[in-house]
């Protein structure tokens, strides 16, 4: 009998969920023994949860609900806190996070966005903090504005790291200075975080998309905006793709400088 | 939807102007004027340890730690008698360093550390200037509390801090009493320890993370440079304080007194030394020493 219940769980891995019913409800913490398959990761155990969903208790409960989308690293929405770091689930594989028998993964939503239910929550700042910051590249009109300034490599190079950005909200997570906040009506000057800011880079230092650099340092030179950053750098760290958020920061940091002298001199 | 609530909730230009200018000056507060005095500070504290060596010749005859009192002695008589304006340097500094501790509450109350899930040593840095920063404050109104503004209820055995007997009555201030240590003493030169070590680290700390605000050192290479630089810097002031800590912590108070009363006569006479005594409520001492 010992011998079955050991292999049991030899071939099985514990997946503890900490679970929310919905908008403003209390969480609770359930757990799951999902079999153990070669390449499983974090959204194939969710799946198999959802198509068996009982707990280690043996009580049926209803299927843990996730959001993901391309399950490939680049879309971000499958972001959450596994074994108390952020990360996207699908590329969290279990022979990487849990190699051993007994081992324990737990997930959790991410924390500074209000939680949808389970491990789903609304990521909507995120989005708005991009158009705060005018995150794109002003070409919209009624005709054909022709063929754009030519851009160098050196250029493109830099441009192209701080592109790969997938607005997965992980450098958000991890940092101290952003906090949950849930009125919309004080997003637009509570503090922005790495992800809107390094797009505001991205876009000032586009040839055509610096026609909106004064309105995009202006927000950046406000509250919630670059001189919030408390330099913990976290946020590098923690993302994916690696993207330089430390060399971002001082870059809008030297931009709002400039910015800010050369208009007080010019007024 | 929530697009447009946005919008209408965006900061006028006056707050965002309101906003960085105090930001800016948080940043700068801290390393002019507050920063620049706590180098000068330090230095002319550490001379209790190296002062003996740069007497140039008039100290023959005194240990090291005689001619290092002779040598601070000098110095805290210079600055008290001698540097221009100093009340206005002090008001600038009180108002610095008011402005600064304040707005660094604020601002370090507004985040939330992390370091128990993300214990990357970054995150410890940002969370420890954050303590120090707390500490720091406690410290300094400790400090010049006590040794400036003489609130001697606050200083064990009440000794009295006296620029013309500084190195003496600063010893008994720190030690517990003119004879020694006493356990209050322990506890005052623990807090001290703690409090110069904090201020060091937040103004190293502080002068690296202000590159990046002010949009210096970009490149992480570049930010690792001025990062040894800083961590140089912070290392010198840190010998600085703790050289002139020790140098305190083992002054003999009547050692330094006699260094300090010789002082005193050559420049005021007997009977003024005699006055003067009486008037700090402090213990004369005869020749010798």
């Amino acid at each position: 009998m010992i011998a079955t219940q050991e292999s049991t769980k030899a071939s099985t891995v514990r997946i503890r969920v900490k679970r929310c019913d919905g908008p403003g409800k209390a969480s609770y913490w359930q757990a799951f023994d999902v079999p153990r398959e070669p390449g499983a990761n974090i959204i194939s155990c969710l799946q198999w949860i959802a198509a068996h969903p009982v707990t280690v208790e043996g009580l049926k409960t209803t299927p843990v609900v996730w959001d993901s989308g391309c399950l490939e690293e680049v879309c971000g929405a499958c972001t959450m806190v596994i074994n108390g770091k952020v990360r996207q689930s699908c590329s969290a594989l279990i022979e990487n996070i849990a190699p051993n028998a007994g081992d324990v993964v737990s997930l959790e939503p991410m924390s500074k966005f209000p939680v949808i239910r389970d491990l789903w929550v609304d990521r909507t700042r995120m989005f708005e903090a991009l158009k705060r910051v005018k995150a794109w590249v002003p070409i919209d009109g009624t005709y054909n504005l022709g063929a754009g300034p030519k851009e160098s490599p050196e250029q493109q190079a830099t441009r192209y790291t701080l592109s790969t950005c997938m607005s997965c909200g992980c450098c958000l997570e991890a940092c101290p200075q952003y906090l949950l906040e849930e009125d919309p009506k004080k997003w637009p000057t509570s503090f922005i975080g790495a992800a809107a800011m390094n797009q505001a880079r991205l876009f000032n230092e586009h040839e055509t998309g610096k026609q909106l650099k004064k309105d995009r340092l202006d927000v950046l030179m406000g509250p919630g905006g670059q001189s919030d950053c408390g330099n913990s750098q976290n946020c590098v760290k923690v993302c994916p793709k690696e993207i330089p958020l430390d060399e971002s920061w001082a870059a809008i940091g030297r931009s709002v400088t400039i910015h800010a002298i050369t208009s007080w001199l010019r007024r | 939807m929530a697009s447009g609530e946005t919008s209408e909730n965006a900061p006028s230009m006056t707050s965002i102007q309101r906003h960085f200018l105090l930001r800016r000056l948080h940043s700068l507060t801290g390393i002019v004027p507050i920063g620049v005095f706590l180098i000068a500070h330090l230095t002319t504290n550490s001379s209790l340890a190296w002062g003996r060596f740069a007497l140039r010749g008039k100290g023959d005859g005194l240990s090291v730690s005689e001619g290092g009192v002779k040598y601070f002695q000098h110095e805290v008589s210079w600055i008290n008698e001698q540097v221009p304006h100093l009340l206005l340097i002090e008001i600038v500094l009180w108002v610095s360093i008011a402005f600064h501790s304040i707005l660094g509450v604020i601002y370090a109350t507004s985040g939330r550390g992390n370091v128990k899930q993300y214990a990357y040593q970054d995150n410890w840095r940002y969370s420890l200037q954050r303590l120090t920063g707390y500490v720091g404050i406690l410290f300094i109104v400790y400090h010049v509390a006590t040794l400036r503004w003489g609130w001697t209820f606050l200083v064990p055995e009440g000794t009295r801090w006296s620029h013309n007997f500084s190195a003496s009555t600063l010893a008994a201030a720190m030690q517990g009493s003119t004879q020694g240590y006493t356990a209050m003493g322990v506890a005052v030169s623990v807090l001290y320890m703690l409090g110069v070590t904090a201020l060091v680290y937040h103004f190293a700390n502080g002068l690296w993370t202000a590159a990046i605000t002010w949009g210096l050192t970009i490149s992480t290479k570049a930010q690792r440079r001025w990062g040894v630089a800083c961590a140089a810097i912070g290392a010198g002031l840190m010998l600085a304080a703790w050289s002139a800590l020790i140098a305190t912590m083992t002054l003999n108070y009547d050692k330094a007194h006699a260094v300090e009363r010789q002082m005193y006569i050559e420049m005021h006479g007997e009977t003024a030394y005699l006055e003067y005594m009486q008037k700090k409520g402090l213990q004369p001492s005869g020749d010798g020493g």
